[in-house]
């Protein structure tokens, strides 16, 4: 597993796995997207929006996911020297921030049919979205600095302070949706799945993890080339 | 005192200094020579603990350097290239402050001595803003003295100094290493007060 | 008894900057009070609007007005040399980070404390809606402080982009927001909410030294 720690093997490791991993993941796309079109039935009350599902939902989870990942290479970055994890931070911030932004734009056209309106001010909504100012900061701060040594240190401290920090904003989202909103919406946001409709969520949940791992190994190789070019 | 053996240090993939050792006892005034971008601040930093060399060990007292930092950074004075007094204070305001800060025994009759050796005792009143910066750099090594302590590291000290003051300043050198002292120094030019030893970065 | 020297003479030393730079905490609070005329041209003057909104818009420009001056946090002290200066003399980056953060809350902070009697006036929120402010803000600017000492040492060697640092602070001061209104606007749980901020100040505090204190390393380090 010392590909996930080191640059060289990094590369080594990439240029054997990088076809297989676009093949599958183009693959995976078209399967989910046939389940997801023609093999799933409409739902009952939300008819053919509820499609919109398959992208919405594996976007959320893939936008979390990626902050997870940054923040145990802050970890292993700062703790134990090894500037791989600051090469990461750097390369992946903007896919996770696309998958966040993915996240936002399906879930408000999901939204306007559902609610009326293209914006709500739904707890889940409104997390996601500061989630992706969190995210542009990051991608902020990693531009704004003029050496790399100094940005990609005060990122990763970013990345720390905001895994803290994101927690206590979700709780104190929730609160303050409950606090101004009866809870007739918040039943929307947690359906309970029939297994017909999770087989293409699965799908295109793996879809999207080899779509963003195709583009990281892409981002991260770039991302080596010019530091060594500085 | 302090003894640093090859230190080198290497900044995204270039080399900044190589091998420099250096030894610091009481008594000795050391000149660190070299172009201008030859490192020689970030020499200094690096003796100050402030910079991780890439290799090399410095030790004070016979210890490690880090395991000892407390006790070095008590007997230590660093004047930077640039000018740490407060602009919009007096410079009344500021010798008050460095000696609350450095927790300094130094009577006021004293500083206002040296204060009209150098020619600044009209200015105690006025704002640091309002001196030249051959002024400015005078208070700046008047800290020496507040502080009061065993090694000197300054960065430059020279710049926009006149002949005399220069002079003066290698007296108090002297002084210092005869009360068992040391005193660091770098320097573009040649060394314009006698030294005990030389460095070139 | 020599660390509570230190300390002493350390915020003598902030006494006597803020001191001179006291018309930029005035300008300050002016700032604050024009927005709150701001709002109120862009609202309209009835007095009703103001007792449901006023506490929100209060804390909205305290929170706006006091991130203003955060450039000024660390930025003079390191420019000169005198981080370097107090690093040197026995001062840890964290301890610096924890004394800087309080002289913020006492020398920025507190002023505006002492306008907010002023300013529920022009907003028309009642006396006992402005004892429930005045806690929410204590405990809400000393977090504000902490956040304050995070953001700006972060962006001590950034020379292009100003505006980060405000915005850094005003993403993580989302919560703040949300508990201190709901203090003042909630009259069940007022305990609880106090708690639960009291919580959240804890936790920066826990987080600011090391998160302060590495930035400000980084930031000497490679100036």
């Amino acid at each position: 597993m010392r590909f996930l720690i080191n640059s060289k093997r990094f590369n080594v490791f990439a240029d054997i796995i990088f076809k297989p991993v676009l093949v599958l993941s183009i693959v995976l796309l078209i399967v989910g997207l046939i389940f997801a079109f023609f093999l799933s039935p409409d739902d009952y009350q939300q008819g053919s929006t509820v499609r919109i599902m398959y992208v919405h939902v594996p976007s959320a989870w893939l936008s979390l996911m990626t902050y997870l990942i940054m923040t145990v290479y802050s970890i292993i970055a700062l703790a134990f020297r090894m500037p791989f994890g600051f090469i990461v931070n750097t390369a992946v911030a903007p896919i996770g921030a696309i998958f966040t932004l993915v996240c936002i734009i399906s879930g408000s056209l999901w939204g306007k049919p559902m609610w009326g309106t293209w914006w709500v001010w739904d707890a889940r909504l409104t997390s996601v979205a500061v989630l992706f100012i969190i995210y542009l900061i990051i991608i902020f701060i990693n531009i704004s600095f003029e050496n790399v040594r100094v940005r990609e240190k005060i990122a990763a401290i970013f990345i720390l302070v905001g895994s803290i920090n994101l927690p206590i904003i979700k709780f104190s989202v929730d609160w303050w949706n409950t606090l101004h909103q009866p809870a007739t919406i918040s039943k929307l946001s947690k359906p309970s799945i029939d297994p017909s409709m999770m087989t293409p969520l699965i799908i295109m949940t793996i879809a999207f993890i080899f779509i963003g791992i195709t583009i990281a190994i892409l981002r991260i190789k770039t991302e080596i080339i010019t530091r060594e070019n500085i | 005192m302090l003894l640093a053996q090859n230190l080198t240090l290497c900044r995204l993939e270039r080399i900044i200094f190589e091998n420099i050792s250096i030894s610091l006892s009481s008594g000795k005034i050391i000149i660190l020579k070299g172009k201008n971008g030859s490192g020689k601040t970030t020499f200094l930093k690096t003796i100050l603990n402030l910079l991780e060399p890439t290799s090399g060990t410095i030790y004070w007292k016979g210890k490690l350097l880090s395991r000892n930092l407390y006790d070095y950074y008590n007997n230590l004075t660093y004047i930077a290239d640039k000018t740490s007094s407060i602009k919009q204070l007096s410079v009344y305001e500021n010798i008050k402050i460095w000696k609350k800060i450095f927790s300094s025994h130094m009577n006021y009759e004293k500083i206002e001595e040296i204060l009209s050796i150098l020619n600044l005792k009209v200015f105690l009143g006025a704002r640091v803003s309002t001196l030249s910066l051959g002024e400015i750099k005078k208070l700046e090594l008047l800290r020496l003295m507040i502080e009061n302590k065993k090694i000197w590291i300054l960065d430059e000290p020279f710049t926009n100094l006149d002949m005399e003051t220069i002079n003066l300043i290698g007296q108090t050198f002297e002084d210092h290493c005869k009360n068992e002292g040391c005193v660091i120094f770098s320097s573009h030019q040649d060394p314009l007060i006698p030294v005990s030893d030389e460095v070139n970065l | 008894m020599i660390f509570l020297h230190k300390l002493l003479n350390f915020y003598y030393r902030e006494y006597k900057l803020n001191l001179s730079g006291f018309q930029d905490i005035l300008t300050n609070i002016t700032f604050f009070f024009i927005s709150i005329f701001i709002f109120i041209f862009s609202i309209g003057p009835e007095k009703e609007t103001y007792s449901f909104l006023g506490v929100g818009i209060l804390w909205t420009l305290l929170l706006l007005s006091s991130t203003l001056s955060l450039r000024k946090f660390y930025q003079d002290d390191f420019e000169n040399g005198n981080l370097t200066l107090l690093h040197l003399n026995g001062f840890s980056f964290e301890l610096i980070a924890i004394l800087k953060t309080f002289s913020h809350f006492i020398f920025v902070q507190i002023p505006f404390l002492l306008s907010i009697p002023l300013a529920s006036i022009l907003l028309n929120v009642g006396n006992e809606k402005l004892y429930r402010l005045t806690i929410s803000f204590l405990l809400g600017a000393l977090i504000l402080s902490s956040l304050g000492s995070i953001s700006s040492s972060m962006n001590l060697l950034n020379k292009r982009n100003y505006l980060l640092g405000s915005v850094i602070v005003m993403i993580f001061s989302i919560p703040i927001i949300i508990f201190s209104v709901g203090i003042i606007n909630i009259n069940e749980n007022f305990n609880s909410l106090v708690g639960i901020l009291s919580g959240i100040l804890l936790i920066t505090f826990a987080v600011n030294p090391w998160a302060s204190g590495a930035c400000l390393k980084i930031a000497i380090q490679n100036n």
